[in-house]
């Protein structure tokens, strides 16, 4: 390592005593719990982790996706914008399930696969594949009628937020795309 | 011989998101203190700290079905904490001006507390001076020791960046502490 990267000698003394442990309150451990217990009792809470916790099995979502099959009827069809842009398309099946169909124009892209709140965040459990030349990559997912956050994972490293849905801050410096279904007519909102 | 294994963050965290809520305070438990120095360096006080790490594991708990990889629950939580310091840093930025450090160590025999507190405290205060980014690298390499690596991975950002940071953060805080280059 190079000398300029070294300690300056100067503050090594200051910095001995800067690492000293610190610990805080042992009450805090309670206040945190009650917060969390709260929450835990809302009702909007309970219903936000309800309609975003992973709580479908991967059997789940592939006998699920082998009956779209059989019932898959766009409302729309799949038209690509411009270049990039993605959109995901929905159609009602069932009162509490809606299969939506998510677009992503990335023509450089060796795979593209759909992460979100309804799989886990899992990047391999639902893979896009390639519907043409252009780059187009499409996936049609059953999602429980509720808002979801998602991304699409580019060869497996790259997390690429729609760039066609509303997005929110993930917390922590990135974007993560909404979808909102609603059984409805099939529509998103 | 009987062992009993703590469950891996990964097991709690799914417990606590299939409803077992109260398990939630093995994290709390687990994390509450392996960040509060970087948290009380990062903004001056054990105080503030305090407040920081309370914030960040509710907003954990808020946010935990957005957590892409529970085994990693520390890292993640770990940028929940961070993002917290710095925006309480630009909040005091904005409201304060310039801040008084305190006295961040832990109580002891009152001369040798007296003493460091001296001495954290000009560190403390030169800190205080610098960017967020600048001060962060500095905690992370020389008060939580760890290497440049280890550090680009839990940040996110480039070693060679973090390298050009710490330099310019030396040079900062030789000036602050009248320290010659």
């Amino acid at each position: 390592m190079s000398h300029e990267l070294d300690l300056p000698p100067s503050l090594q003394a200051e910095v001995e005593t800067a690492r000293r442990h610190v610990s805080l309150s042992p009450e805090l451990e309670a206040r945190v719990m009650a917060a969390v217990r709260r929450r835990a009792a809302s009702p909007q809470q309970r219903a936000w982790r309800w309609l975003t916790a992973p709580s479908l099995p991967p059997w789940a979502l592939l006998a699920a996706a082998a009956t779209a099959l059989l019932a898959f009827v766009l409302l729309r069809p799949a038209s690509v914008g411009s270049p990039g842009v993605a959109s995901p398309l929905a159609t009602a099946v069932g009162p509490e399930s809606i299969y939506v169909r998510f677009i992503l124009v990335a023509p450089n892209a060796r795979e593209v696969a759909l992460a979100g709140t309804f799989n886990g965040w899992d990047p391999t459990a639902a893979p896009l594949a390639r519907a043409d030349a252009a780059g187009t990559w499409t996936v049609t997912v059953a999602l429980p009628v509720g808002q979801h956050q998602y991304a699409f994972v580019v060869d497996g490293r790259r997390w690429v937020p729609d760039p066609a849905a509303p997005a929110v801050d993930d917390g922590f410096g990135r974007k993560n795309s909404v979808v909102s279904v609603s059984a409805a007519q099939g529509r998103i909102l | 011989m009987q062992r009993t294994e703590e469950p891996s963050d990964g097991t709690v965290v799914r417990a606590v998101l299939t409803g077992d809520v109260e398990q939630y305070a093995v994290l709390v438990r687990r994390y509450k203190d392996r960040y509060a120095r970087y948290a009380s360096r990062m903004l001056g006080s054990v105080d503030a700290a305090e407040d920081a790490v309370q914030d960040a594991l509710i907003r954990a708990y808020d946010r935990l079905p957005q957590c892409r990889d529970p085994e990693n629950f520390a890292g993640w939580f770990f940028l929940i904490l961070r993002n917290r310091c710095f925006a309480e840093r630009r909040r005091d930025r904005r409201s304060e001006g310039l801040e008084q450090a305190q006295e961040v160590t832990a109580p002891e025999g009152l001369h040798a507390s007296l003493e460091r507190a001296e001495q954290v405290g000009s560190l403390q205060r030169a800190l205080l001076q610098l960017t967020p980014e600048q001060r962060e690298v500095f905690v992370l390499k020389h008060v939580e020791e760890l290497s440049y690596d280890e550090i680009a991975t839990r940040v996110g950002t480039g070693v060679a960046a973090l390298k050009m940071r710490m330099h310019r953060a030396y040079d900062r805080l030789r000036d602050l502490l009248g320290e010659p280059r």
